[in-house]
C-alpha cells in the first residue's frame, strides 16, 4: 500500500469521520482514499476552496465533537498558520498531515524534504506548545495516524503529522491490526467552568450541541471562555498553561527507538533518513554505531540523548540545513554533526559513511 | 405595564426617541451618575404597549425594546389601580 | 421565553460605542430566532473579527469567535459535522468581503444551510475607522483621508450572482421588516444572507459629516429605496439619485443544498 494511502487507512481505524483538504502534490492521495472511504463510514469529506478553509473547517468539526483532519504539504502548511494558532489558543483537538516538500515557496512538488520541522513547532505567532510525529515507513504511517489522533484527544492540541513525499509516495506491506486503541475525549463536567483546567492543566471538552453554552474566542479568555484581552494576569497564566500542558508531559509523550546505547558514535534521525541509517548499521555489523530514531519529534524528548553516555559525536542526517540538529545543540554537550542533504534524494549509505568517518 | 429605561444599561443615544410613532420619549436633563443623559417619559399612557400588552397578550409595537442597542428597555408589571405616572428606576 | 432571555445578563452593557446598530441587529436577530421556536441548546453562532463578531459573545448558545474573514469556513466544518445544528453566522462588510472574500463567494456556491448576519456599516470599526470594500466613494476614512477613490461592492448582488438561495438587505433602522427578513432566511434552507446597513456613528457618522447618532441614521433611513420602487423608476425611465441603495427582498429560490439533515 502507499504511505498516503496508509495514512488515510489509520486515520479511519483511529475514528476520523471528517476530512476538509485542499490538493497538493504529494499529500492529495490522502485526500482521495478519504473521499473514497468516508461517506462510506458516515463521515463528512469537503474539498474546500483553500488550505484556510480547509484547516478551518476542521477546527469548526472538531468542536461538535468530530475527530477531524486535513493533509497538506510545504505551501498549504505556511498559509494554514493563522488557524493553527486559534486551534492552539482554543485547545482544538486536530491531526494535520504534511507531506513535505522541497522548499522554499512552490519548489520541488514532486521530491521529498523535511524543511517544516521548525515551522510545524514555532510557526504561528505568539508563544504555545505542539506535539509533531514523523513517520519512516509505511507500517509507521499507519501507526503514527492513529498515536497522533489519540495524543491530540488526550492533550487537546493540534499534532502534526510530519511526512514526507518519499515515505508518502512509496509502497510497502502493511500490517492493519484488527483494532487499535482508540482513546475518546473527555468530556467536560456540567456545571464545571469550560476553560477550568483538570487534570494534567487540560480542560474537560465542551462539545457543541449539548448544552454547554460555552463561549469559544481567539482572544486571550478567562476560566468562563469570556475574552479578557486587556487583563496581563489572564494572558500570563493562560499562555503558561497551553505551552506547560504539553511540555510538562515531554515523558509520556516521548516515543523512540534506541539501538547501541555504548556507542560512541551516534546517528540520531527521524522520518525518511532512518532508511538509510538502518542500511549503514546492516552494512556494519562489526562497528559499534549508536541510532536513535525519534517517533515523536516535537515535544523534543532530551532525556533520549542521555541514554547514549560514552557518545563523542551525535550525526544528525536530515533533508534540510539542520533544522532539528540547531534544537539538539541546545540540550547536550557532545558535539553535534549536521548532515545535511537538499534536493530531494534520500542520503545514500556511502555518503553517511564517509560523515562517520569525517568525524573520527 | 409601566415602560422603564434601565439605567445601567441606557447610554443616552436617544434613537428610541428617533424611533416611537406615538412620541412618548423626549430630551433628558439631568445627567446620572454614570454621566450619561437618560431620555425621559412624556406622557407614556399613549403607549399602546403600555396600555393593551396584557388584554392582548402579546407585544404591540415595541419598535423602542428592538432597537435599543442596550436592550435597555422593559415593561414591568404595575397594579391595577396605581395611578398612570411611569417612573424611570436609578 | 422572550428574545431577552437569549442574552448572557453577567456580560451586559455591551462594549458597543453609544448609538451603534449592531445592538439593534443582535436584538432583531434573536428575536427572529425565538419567534421560530429555536433551542439554545441547538444553535450555534460564528462570527470572525471585527464590532459585529462580537455579538456571540452576548448571547447564550454555543459559540465561536473565530479568525478575521474565517468564519464561513468554521461554519461550514460545523454545520457539515452535524447537520442538525442551527448554524448562524454574525459577520462585518470587511471580515465578509475582504479577506473573507474568497469563502464568501464559495459558502454561496456550495449553498450551504446558514444564515449570515452581514453589519455593514461601510468601515472598519473597531481597529478606528479604515476604510472597506463597501465604503462610498469619496468617504473620508483613516485610511483614505482625501476621500475614497476605490469602487464599491455590492454585497446582496455578489451573493445572488455566486448562487445563494436567499439574499435580503434592510438597515437598522427598519427593525419589524429586518426581523421578519431574518426569520425567512432562517427558515429557508440554504445560504442565506441578510445585509444589515448599521449605523456608525463613532468611526464612520464622525468623519462624514453625519455629526450624531440621530443623523447617521436620518441617513440611512432617507437613502433606502424599496426595490421595488426602484425598478418601478428605472423602468419607467426615471432617475434615481446616486448614492441612494435598495433594500428588501433579492432573491429567494431553491437551489439544491448542503448540509440539512436527511
Amino acid at each position: 500500500m502507499q504511505g498516503n494511502t496508509a495514512c488515510a487507512e489509520g486515520a479511519l481505524a483511529a475514528g476520523c469521520r471528517f476530512f476538509a483538504g485542499y490538493p497538493i502534490t504529494p499529500s492529495t492521495e490522502v485526500a482521495e482514499h478519504m473521499a473514497l472511504k468516508l461517506p462510506k463510514t458516515k463521515g463528512v469529506f469537503i474539498q474546500m476552496e483553500d488550505e484556510l478553509a480547509s484547516i478551518a473547517a476542521v477546527i469548526g468539526a472538531s468542536w461538535t465533537g468530530a475527530r477531524a483532519m486535513t493533509a497538506t504539504s510545504g505551501p498549504g502548511f505556511s498559509l494554514m498558520m493563522e488557524n493553527i494558532g486559534y486551534a492552539a489558543m482554543t485547545e482544538t483537538p486536530c491531526v494535520i498531515v504534511d507531506i513535505q516538500r522541497g522548499g522554499p515557496s512552490t519548489g520541488q512538488p514532486t521530491l521529498g524534504a523535511q524543511g517544516d520541522m521548525l515551522q510545524c513547532r514555532f510557526g504561528s505567532h505568539g508563544d504555545y506548545s505542539i506535539i509533531a510525529l514523523s513517520p519512516a515507513s509505511v507500517q509507521e504511517m499507519f501507526e503514527l495516524t492513529v498515536k497522533a489522533f489519540n495524543l491530540s484527544e488526550r492533550y487537546r492540541v493540534p499534532t502534526f503529522l510530519m511526512a514526507d513525499e518519499i515515505i508518502g509516495h512509496m509502497r510497502e506491506r502493511l500490517t492493519i491490526p484488527d483494532s487499535v486503541e482508540v482513546v475518546p475525549r473527555k468530556k467536560l463536567d456540567p456545571g464545571t467552568l469550560p476553560f477550568k483546567p483538570g487534570e494534567g492543566d487540560i480542560p474537560g471538552f465542551p462539545a457543541f450541541g449539548e448544552g454547554y453554552g460555552v463561549h469559544v474566542t481567539g482572544l486571550t479568555h478567562d476560566e468562563r471562555g469570556y475574552p479578557a484581552a486587556t487583563n496581563p494576569r489572564a494572558h500570563e497564566k493562560l499562555v503558561m498553561r497551553l505551552v506547560r500542558k504539553v511540555e510538562s508531559a515531554r515523558r509520556e509523550i516521548a516515543d523512540y527507538r534506541v539501538t547501541n546505547p555504548d556507542a560512541e558514535k551516534v546517528f540520531i534521525s527521524y522520518g525518511a533518513p532512518t532508511r538509510t541509517v538502518y542500511q549503514v548499521l546492516h552494512d556494519r555489523p562489526k562497528e559499534e554505531i549508536g541510532h536513535l530514531q525519534l517517533r515523536v519529534v516535537w515535544p523534543f524528548p532530551e532525556f533520549a540523548l542521555s541514554e547514549f553516555p560514552d557518545a563523542k559525536s551525535f550525526l544528525v542526517p536530515e533533508m534540510n540545513l539542520g533544522q532539528m540538529a540547531r534544537e539538539m545543540e541546545r540540550h547536550t554537550d557532545v558535539p553535534v554533526i549536521p548532515v545535511p542533504k537538499l534536493g530531494g534524494e534520500l542520503h545514500t549509505p556511502d555518503e553517511l559513511a564517509k560523515a562517520l568517518e569525517g568525524s573520527r | 405595564m409601566k415602560l422603564v429605561i434601565d439605567s445601567d444599561r441606557c447610554k443616552g443615544c436617544n434613537l428610541c426617541m428617533l424611533v416611537c410613532p406615538y412620541r412618548i420619549f423626549k430630551e433628558g436633563k439631568a445627567q446620572n451618575e454614570r454621566g450619561i443623559i437618560l431620555p425621559e417619559l412624556d406622557r407614556p399612557e399613549r403607549c399602546p404597549n403600555c396600555r393593551l400588552q396584557r388584554l392582548y397578550g402579546r407585544t404591540l409595537c415595541g419598535l423602542c425594546q428592538m432597537i435599543c442597542p442596550d436592550q435597555a428597555i422593559r415593561w414591568d408589571d404595575e397594579k391595577e389601580n396605581e395611578p398612570q405616572k411611569v417612573v424611570i428606576e436609578f | 421565553m422572550s428574545f431577552r432571555d437569549w442574552y448572557r445578563i453577567d456580560r451586559l452593557p455591551t462594549i458597543y460605542c453609544v448609538g451603534c446598530g449592531n445592538g439593534t441587529v443582535i436584538n432583531c436577530t434573536l428575536h427572529a430566532v425565538d419567534t421560530l421556536g429555536w433551542k439554545w441548546e441547538e444553535t450555534v453562532f460564528v462570527s470572525g473579527i471585527g464590532c459585529s463578531s462580537r455579538a456571540p459573545g452576548y448571547i447564550r448558545t454555543d459559540s465561536l469567535h473565530t479568525t478575521h474573514g474565517r468564519a464561513l469556513a468554521f461554519a461550514t466544518g460545523i454545520k457539515l459535522a452535524r447537520p442538525d445544528l442551527h448554524v448562524a453566522v454574525f459577520t462585518g462588510d470587511g471580515d465578509l468581503a475582504a479577506i473573507g472574500g474568497n469563502h464568501f463567494i464559495h459558502a454561496c456556491r456550495r449553498n450551504v444551510d446558514m444564515t449570515v448576519i452581514c453589519m455593514n456599516n461601510w468601515i472598519y470599526g473597531m481597529t478606528g475607522g479604515q476604510g472597506s470594500p463597501t465604503t462610498p466613494r469619496g468617504a473620508i476614512t483613516t485610511t483614505t483621508p482625501y476621500g475614497s477613490g476605490e469602487g464599491v461592492f455590492d454585497l446582496s448582488a455578489l451573493a445572488v450572482a455566486a448562487g445563494a438561495n436567499h439574499v435580503a438587505r434592510w438597515t437598522s433602522y427598519h427593525v419589524k421588516e429586518l426581523t421578519r427578513a431574518i426569520q425567512t432566511g432562517l427558515e429557508t434552507p440554504g445560504f442565506s444572507l441578510i445585509e444589515v446597513l448599521t449605523q456608525c456613528p463613532t468611526a464612520y457618522g464622525r468623519r462624514n459629516k453625519l455629526r450624531d447618532v440621530a443623523e447617521t441614521v436620518e441617513y440611512l433611513k432617507t437613502h433606502a429605496i424599496l426595490l421595488q420602487k426602484y425598478n418601478r423608476l428605472v423602468g419607467e425611465g426615471k432617475p434615481v439619485p446616486e448614492d441612494m441603495f435598495t433594500v428588501g427582498e433579492f432573491v429567494r429560490r431553491n437551489r439544491p443544498v448542503m448540509g440539512v439533515p436527511p
